[in-house]
């Protein structure tokens, strides 16, 4: 018998088998939709990148840099000492923050990071490299960069949709699936 | 019998008016905003958990099949005699030719914000706002070439680098495999930046603006680098008579993959059919 990958029979109705969003994942997305993260960013974001921001790193005090290059280099000290990040980049405000609910499959490194405090939803690849919803047909090696890459992407007056709205496309994956012509 | 899609540049003034006219119809009725959604619902990255159908797998070339195929019937129901026609990006690279043109797909956007703001797609023409997006802006955005830090298209070598390649797909059937003509085809490169783009995944970050996103479906160009895409599985088929889809079968208990591809004979959501019965389209339809 083919058998789709929950096991439910080939042929089974879509609306029941909802096969490429296992529990797991999805109940990680609600949290993130639902905010119960965004509490705790607020709460432990300023100590933790206190405590990580390598010496030198302008603070959040800096101002937005219009001669800064587009596409600058790795984040000193990269996501795995760090458990968050917060700079301005381009005039856009970028903050992310470790999170341990997660969908990749190492499960421990996770991000909930945001541009402007609008979530960013990041995917990882196998390689263990970053890539956005605005970003999609590549990857970066570090969240920080896969959300500076993300700003490249944002025209002037573009912003991400607003957290209510999902965490950046969450909400557009809920609802329907499929193709109903 | 069998309907034949075209190469874009041999279109004719009528082909290319009922084409988009299919098009704005369809977006009209709503039903565009669907394949949207859809695509950014099967977008499901290789580094997390969960049965990814669409992109960084081997039923990348079957899923996008299924889903051109029903963009196409879309358009047949509005005009009968439309289909969708093929970019082929190795032979017409120019940023101001077909099928940039003002009577199909309109040029690239403005400087700023990247606007597209000719031809039928242009936000005040009226009929193409964006309803489903991944940021807050309702008009389609281009930027071909990437003006900032400039790409090139994929080459005709690209293409027969991938074609060259005699297996299908290999383990892990992921993004990282460095062998098989699906990966080669969709381009996860090694490496970081613009070297470790090819092919498929070139081709979008070359549109630029909505088409690197995973709202890309929102740039009618989606269907004629899909068209053009779905071309290659066929020439691969023809240069490659003994090779088939893989994985055959389903991963195995234990294998770190299992559940997470579809195999030859499985579902491929959110359809229900298999990459087999997507193995040969000339009954549907055959390229000019």
């Amino acid at each position: 018998m083919i058998v789709n990958a929950e096991g439910a029979p080939d042929g089974a109705r879509r609306e029941s088998a909802e096969p490429a969003r296992p529990g797991p994942g999805r109940r990680t997305r609600r949290h993130l939709l639902r905010g119960l993260i965004a509490p705790a960013v607020a709460v432990t974001l300023a100590p933790l990148v206190a405590a990580s921001r390598p010496p030198g790193e302008a603070g959040p005090s800096r101002a937005p840099d219009p001669t800064r290059p587009p596409r600058p280099a790795p984040a000193p000290g990269g996501p795995v000492e760090a458990a968050a990040f917060e700079e301005t980049y381009r005039g856009r405000r970028i903050r992310g923050v470790r999170t341990t609910d997660g969908r990749a499959l190492g499960g421990d490194d996770t991000w909930h990071v945001t541009v402007d405090g609008r979530p960013l939803h990041l995917m990882r690849r196998a390689d263990g490299t970053w890539m956005s919803m605005v970003d999609h047909y590549g990857s970066y090696p570090t969240p920080l960069e896969a959300a500076r890459g993300a700003v490249d992407e944002l025209g002037p007056r573009e912003h991400l949709l607003p957290a209510t709205h999902g965490d950046g496309g969450h909400d557009l994956r809920r609802g329907r699936h499929g193709v109903h012509p | 019998m069998a309907y034949t899609r075209k190469d874009v540049t041999t279109l004719t003034r009528t082909e290319k008016r009922r084409f988009v006219d299919a098009l704005l119809e369809v977006k009209r009725r709503g039903e565009y905003d669907e394949f949207v959604r859809t695509h950014i619902e099967y977008y499901v990255a290789d580094g997390e958990k969960g049965l990814r159908a669409a992109h960084m797998a081997p039923s990348f070339l079957p899923w996008h099949r299924r889903f051109l195929l029903d963009l196409e019937q879309a358009l047949r129901r509005v005009d009968p005699s439309v289909t969708v026609p093929y970019w082929d990006w190795t032979k017409d690279r120019s940023a101001t030719a077909s099928p940039w043109t003002a009577d199909l797909l309109g040029g690239t956007g403005r400087g700023g914000d990247h606007r597209v703001t000719a031809g039928p797609f242009a936000y005040d023409g009226g009929a193409w706002p964006i309803r489903v997006n991944v940021t807050d802006i309702a008009y389609l955005t281009r930027d071909l070439g990437r003006s900032a830090d400039p790409i090139t298209l994929p080459t005709a070598s690209d293409l027969k680098w991938a074609l060259d390649d005699p297996v299908y797909d290999t383990a892990p059937w992921d993004s990282t495999v460095s062998k098989g003509f699906r990966n080669k085809l969709e381009g996860w490169g090694p490496g970081r930046g613009a070297a470790s783009w090819r092919n498929h995944n070139r081709v979008h970050r070359w549109v630029g603006g909505a088409m690197v996103g995973g709202a890309s479906v929102n740039d009618p160009v989606f269907w004629l680098v899909h068209a053009f895409v779905d071309l290659q599985w066929s020439r691969w088929q023809a240069r490659h008579r003994d090779s088939r889809y893989l994985p055959a079968e389903p991963p195995g208990l234990g294998n770190a993959q299992r559940g997470r591809v579809v195999a030859r004979h499985e579902r491929m959501p959110p359809w229900d059919v298999t990459p087999d019965q997507l193995d040969d389209h000339s009954a549907i339809y055959r390229y000019a």
